[in-house]
């Protein structure tokens, strides 16, 4: 099931709502387009399309649905109230130098994270009373590279984010300001996406050195501060960059989506030892799309249902079915 | 790679300074000639290159520059070329000037004036286990042995810039009706502040930001004004070295509107940190703590027998401090005995408020940090903002804990280390800026003389908004 939701330019990203009613797209065109289903197809439902004036690279739903942040290249973040079948622009969240890539919700919904091309990532807390008052909580300068991504933790205040520095930085809030508690290094090439597993003990990354790698948190020896190892590596299964991961909240599948307009997804091994974990490959559609891949997420409510979008302004829905 | 100024990661858990944008992207002029053939181009084993023309001859090519104005105009970054400030203002500078001085002749030689800022002088204390003005009377002698004819504080210089500010607090709080840019106020000593607030928000911000001068600048306007006046010499002849917390404080120094034109000299030429100064002390395999103290010179120094004196409130330079005393007592009559700071958001947002049958009169705020800075020009931005005035620093903790201070030794914590300098500095028992005699005499005899239009210039200063610079071309993908 295909259908072109970004005429004449790139779809940059997809996001489900938490009930999975509808589903968020954004891309080239500087728009923003929520569509709902009809049937056997999807219909657009809203079209936002003056909210920026610049690509819109990611859009983020917040916990409880009722709300939209968009984050565009035009170097800021705007944040969405959902008011029946429209979208009023509550605020606009200013303050990063250049081109924001990425906006996420903390499960609380009061906290916001922001990451831009400046090689900062910025948290945001909304006011307790005004939903339309979002102020700067901590400004944090980890990476020393354009950041391309930022995710939180299924159910705690920890943040992570990944880079052009090849690195993946996760942050926690030490006193009254947000730390990077610890820096995980080993792709050799950008990293474009992260996801954590539905339990948070795990994270996923993606790169443009063509692996997935698989993190886990453990305890060091002094007992200082906690430290992520690498626990396993995908390498081999992706013939290009790859550009987003998702890992699914209801079965555990990992999807990826890729430089050579596949779409993967795999499995974990259920023998293999926790720390020592093993993914194989279940099921791959080699031409997913006429080009890059951009966008991979899993649906929240229903197993299998995937979707997925690309550089040619397509976006794509799958149902994956596992075999066993 | 790191940057020094206000910007990332010197101490490792507060990290929240302002941060240089993208690296320098200044386009250098090159004067082109339309010519038919490609150029050759040889270098010589001096490393000097030249141009081979056509017919033989050769020209030498000039070394494309990038100076400290063409990164304070350019809207590029704030601070991010190193290099450059490295070249022109270190402790290497010092010592060039120093050398000079010993071969040159007596025309040539150089007045050496140092002035330490408070903050510096807490840091190294620290660091060598001394007390404030131990440290004082040892930076003297360390100085003075080093050939430097004078070294004064600029605690003395910071009585102006405080009186300055109280008293145009009260001016812009009487026109606040008719103005409403007048208020809320934002002090300006801070470099890293101004030059956010000139690149970023340009003409929105500036008319809110005091033009009193920072205690740095008004040191200059004394060393190379009056001093200058009363030693009969050239403000060139002076060679004016000033020791700071932060790296920021460079690019304060070298800004146009504090070079003085007519004697193509700048108020302040050299700007030295507190870590500089312990290169200094090591290059001379010395230690501070083992320097015979020599006597404080008097001059521009708050001193009293052989203390340093120092001034109430935060480390920062107590502008909130002594701002909103005078506020109280002038406009509302009120003797503020102590001031009570309420924290808001975070340990570098406080606020302090007085009030009037049950009504705040004043609400004043101190923002340090990045991240409350935004926030106070987000909320100044939408008409939101309920304070007078906002003393406003760029480094969370403030000047004490500046970029350029002496770094924790390996077995060092730096919370620690920060308590421990704080403590140091507030050891200096202060001195009420409205009672100190010496500044009070330098009103009369030199700024009063001078008329009220150079005294301004002598006390206060402009800012400039910075273009930003939208061509795609400077955009590094």
């Amino acid at each position: 099931n295909k259908f072109n939701a970004h005429p004449d330019s790139r779809c940059w990203y997809v996001a489900w709502n938490p009930k999975g009613t509808l589903l968020a797209s954004c891309g080239g065109d500087r728009a923003i387009r929520i569509w709902g289903r009809e049937g056997d197809s999807w219909e657009c439902k809203t079209l936002l399309q003056d909210g920026h004036q610049r690509t819109v690279r990611k859009v983020a739903w917040s916990p409880c649905g009722n709300y939209l942040a968009s984050a565009s290249f035009d170097a800021t973040t705007c944040i969405w109230k959902k008011k029946n079948d429209d979208f009023e622009c509550l605020t606009v969240l200013e303050g990063h130098e250049n081109e924001v890539k990425c906006v996420a919700w903390a499960p609380s919904g009061n906290l916001l994270a922001t990451c831009s091309r400046d090689k900062s990532v910025w948290i945001w807390e909304v006011d307790e009373e005004n939903e339309n008052e979002y102020e700067c909580v901590s400004v944090v300068n980890s990476h020393t590279q354009d950041v391309k991504h930022v995710v939180w933790h299924p159910t705690q205040e920890l943040l992570a984010s990944c880079s052009y520095d090849n690195n993946v930085c996760v942050y926690k809030e030490e006193d009254d300001d947000w730390e990077c508690r610890a820096t995980l290094e080993g792709h050799t090439s950008t990293v474009w996406g992260l996801t954590f597993d539905p339990s948070g003990q795990r994270l996923a990354s993606c790169s443009d050195d063509c692996t997935v790698k698989i993190w886990k948190e453990c305890q060091p020896e002094e007992g200082t501060d906690v430290a992520w190892k690498c626990v396993c590596t995908l390498s081999g299964f992706h013939g290009r960059t790859v550009y987003d991961i998702a890992w699914c909240p209801l079965t555990g599948a990992l999807a990826t989506a890729c430089g050579d307009d596949g779409v993967r997804v795999f499995k974990e091994d259920e023998t293999a030892d926790p720390d020592q974990p093993a993914f194989s490959l279940s099921a791959h559609v080699p031409k997913a799309h006429t080009q890059d891949v951009n966008c991979i997420a899993w649906h929240p409510k229903e197993a299998g249902l995937l979707v997925s979008c690309s550089d040619n302004g397509e976006i794509a829905v799958w149902n994956y079915q596992s075999g066993v | 790679m790191v940057s020094q100024f206000s910007g990332v990661l010197q101490l490792t858990d507060l990290d929240d300074f302002i941060t240089p944008s993208q690296e320098c992207v200044k386009p250098v002029k090159v004067e082109k000639k339309q010519g038919r053939s490609v150029a050759k181009i040889q270098i010589e084993d001096d490393g000097s290159y030249f141009q081979v023309k056509q017919d033989g001859g050769k020209q030498k090519l000039e070394k494309a520059k990038i100076t400290l104005n063409d990164c304070l105009a350019c809207s590029g970054c704030i601070t991010s070329a190193e290099s450059v400030l490295i070249t022109q203002q270190s402790h290497e500078e010092i010592y060039r000037v120093l050398r000079n001085n010993k071969q040159a002749g007596v025309a040539e030689q150089k007045v050496v004036v140092v002035s330490v800022s408070p903050q510096s002088r807490a840091s190294l204390a620290a660091r060598y286990g001394l007390s404030s003005s131990e440290a004082g009377r040892r930076l003297t002698a360390f100085f003075k042995g080093l050939g430097v004819h004078h070294v004064f504080d600029t605690s003395f210089s910071r009585t102006f810039s405080l009186l300055e500010s109280q008293r145009e607090f009260v001016e812009r709080f009487h026109r606040k009706e008719q103005d409403k840019q007048a208020l809320p106020m934002l002090a300006s000593a801070c470099p890293g502040w101004i030059c956010y607030a000139e690149k970023t928000h340009g003409e929105f911000i500036l008319p809110y930001v005091s033009s009193t001068r920072s205690p740095q600048q008004m040191m200059g306007s004394l060393v190379k004004g009056f001093f200058a006046g009363q030693q009969g010499l050239n403000p060139q002849q002076i060679y004016h070295v000033t020791v700071m917390p932060c790296y920021d404080k460079k690019l304060e120094a070298s800004r146009p509107d504090f070079y003085l034109e007519e004697a193509d000299t700048r108020e302040v030429d050299c700007v030295i940190t507190s870590g500089e100064v312990v290169k200094m002390l090591e290059e001379e395999k010395v230690l501070l703590s083992d320097v015979e103290p020599a006597p404080l010179d008097t001059m521009f120094s708050s001193v009293c027998g052989d203390e340093l004196l120092g001034h109430a409130g935060s480390g920062s330079g107590g502008y909130l401090h002594h701002v909103f005393t005078h506020a109280a007592r002038q406009l509302f009559g009120e003797e503020v005995k102590e001031l009570t700071y309420k924290t808001l958001k975070n340990k570098d947002f406080q606020e302090v408020t007085l009030e009037r049958d049950g009504v705040v009169v004043l609400r004043f705020a101190a923002t340090y940090g990045f991240r409350n800075i935004q926030n106070l020009v987000q909320k100044l931005k939408r008409g939101k903002s309920p304070y007078h005035f906002v003393e406003v620093m760029a480094c969370p903790s403030g000047c004490l804990n500046g970029g350029g201070q002496v770094k924790p030794l390996p077995e060092q914590n730096n919370k620690e280390l920060l308590q421990q300098v704080e403590d140091l500095y507030k050891e200096e028992r202060p001195l009420v800026p409205e009672e100190d005699q010496h500044v009070a005499e330098l009103y009369q005899s030199w700024l009063q003389s001078v008329g009220e239009e150079r005294a301004r210039e002598l006390l206060h200063t402009q800012y400039h908004a910075v273009d930003k610079a939208t061509n795609g071309l400077l955009v590094k993908w």
